[in-house]
């Protein structure tokens, strides 16, 4: 009898599929640019419209529009060359533009640091500073549910090593990244040096940010790993400390 | 006067669609974008009554002709199925349908398969 419920229930894995899942054979269902998988050689691909391949997308760096996976990722991190736009924190993102799709549909990237993508924003909350997006509008509901769910994604950019934007400008008052919710609180490690003091955790930047204290010039480095600050030892504060996290 | 008739003709002239609107237009476009089209021959196929196959930089196309852009938007599936189980793509521009599939692999990063499909839209 329990043997009768596993085949039927095997069975019902097999072949009932969403109604709304259209593909054929192995196809994956992709809109604009992406990554390459690696077992495909990795990269960039240039395919801007909606089209098919037989890799599949992961939950963290793509949302679903139409049946298509469309990339919401830093698109710099795998060899994009293209036209890209800096953005510091999380915003949310007109999908369906990029999908081709008429019917608005908003989600949300959840890159807490500097980060680059291939679009502008078309969703209204958006300052500019220091050539970077910042969001400053009131996050959805959805936005802050689905949060959970996406978040991770940090995880998954922080080791990768790429040219990040470097964004030396305060943020707007009411960004986003210093809302409850959003901020990231940061474990700290203590280091020493032989002049300076490194403090390292995984702050509001997903990159690293190495900062000089004088009589040197502030330098923004940006490669992967969590965010670090050098400060000279014996001093209680952080020199270059350019807003509080709560 | 003047200004009425220069409001109409910009009028039309946006209306009008871009882009190729034959099989040989598609053809000219992709040689003029530099790349190598073979001769498209017709293909029986289930995506539409008058489609003719070929390759274009070693990937294989499909462009199928229907009476109205919705015949052909409508028939951007069925081109899906034609690319089968392979990086592709199926895109409908006006009453044309262009289908690319990468059967060989020649071009993971999809720099041609863009091509393809943009250059007779524009």
């Amino acid at each position: 009898m329990k043997l009768r419920w596993t085949l039927l229930l095997i069975l019902a894995c097999v072949f009932v599929t969403p109604a709304s899942a259209k593909k054929y054979g192995r196809q994956v269902r992709y809109a604009g640019i992406h990554p390459v998988a690696k077992a495909e050689g990795g990269g960039i691909c240039h395919i801007e419209f909606p089209h098919v391949h037989i890799y599949p997308a992961n939950k963290l760096e793509y949302r679903v529009v139409a049946d298509n996976n469309v990339f919401v990722g830093d698109p710099v991190a795998y060899g994009w060359d293209g036209p890209k736009y800096a953005y510091k924190g999380a915003h949310p993102i007109q999908v369906n533009v990029l999908a081709g799709t008429p019917e608005p549909y908003v989600h949300y990237c959840y890159l807490s640091g500097p980060h680059y993508h291939y679009f502008e924003p078309e969703a209204p909350g958006f300052e500019v500073r220091g050539d970077a997006y910042f969001y400053v509008g009131e996050p959805p509901e959805a936005m802050i549910e689905a949060r959970p769910a996406y978040v991770g994604i940090n995880a998954v950019y922080t080791p990768l090593v790429y040219t990040r934007p470097v964004i030396e400008v305060e943020p707007p008052s009411g960004w986003i990244m210093v809302r409850p919710g959003f901020v990231v609180e940061a474990p700290v490690v203590v280091a020493p040096a032989p002049r300076a003091q490194v403090v390292g955790g995984v702050g509001v930047s997903a990159g690293v940010s190495v900062h000089i204290p004088v009589p040197t010039v502030s330098v923004g480095v940006q490669v992967g790993g969590p965010a670090v600050i050098v400060r000279e030892r014996g001093h209680g504060k952080f020199k270059h400390k350019k807003w509080k996290r709560r | 006067m003047r200004s009425w008739l220069l409001i109409g003709l910009t009028v039309v002239a946006c209306s009008k669609d871009k882009g190729a609107t034959s099989r040989d237009g598609v053809v000219e476009a992709w040689k003029k974008g530099g790349l190598e089209p073979s001769s498209l021959t017709a293909a029986k196929v289930d995506v539409g009554s008058d489609c003719a196959s070929g390759t274009v930089n070693k990937l294989d196309v499909l462009v199928c002709t229907f009476k109205t852009a919705k015949e052909a938007k409508e028939a951007e599936d069925k081109g899906l199925q034609w690319v089968g189980d392979n990086t592709g793509a199926s895109k409908a521009q006006g009453e044309m349908l262009i289908v690319v599939a990468d059967r060989k692999k020649v071009d993971p990063h999809g720099k041609v398969i863009n091509q393809v499909v943009t250059l007779p839209a524009k």
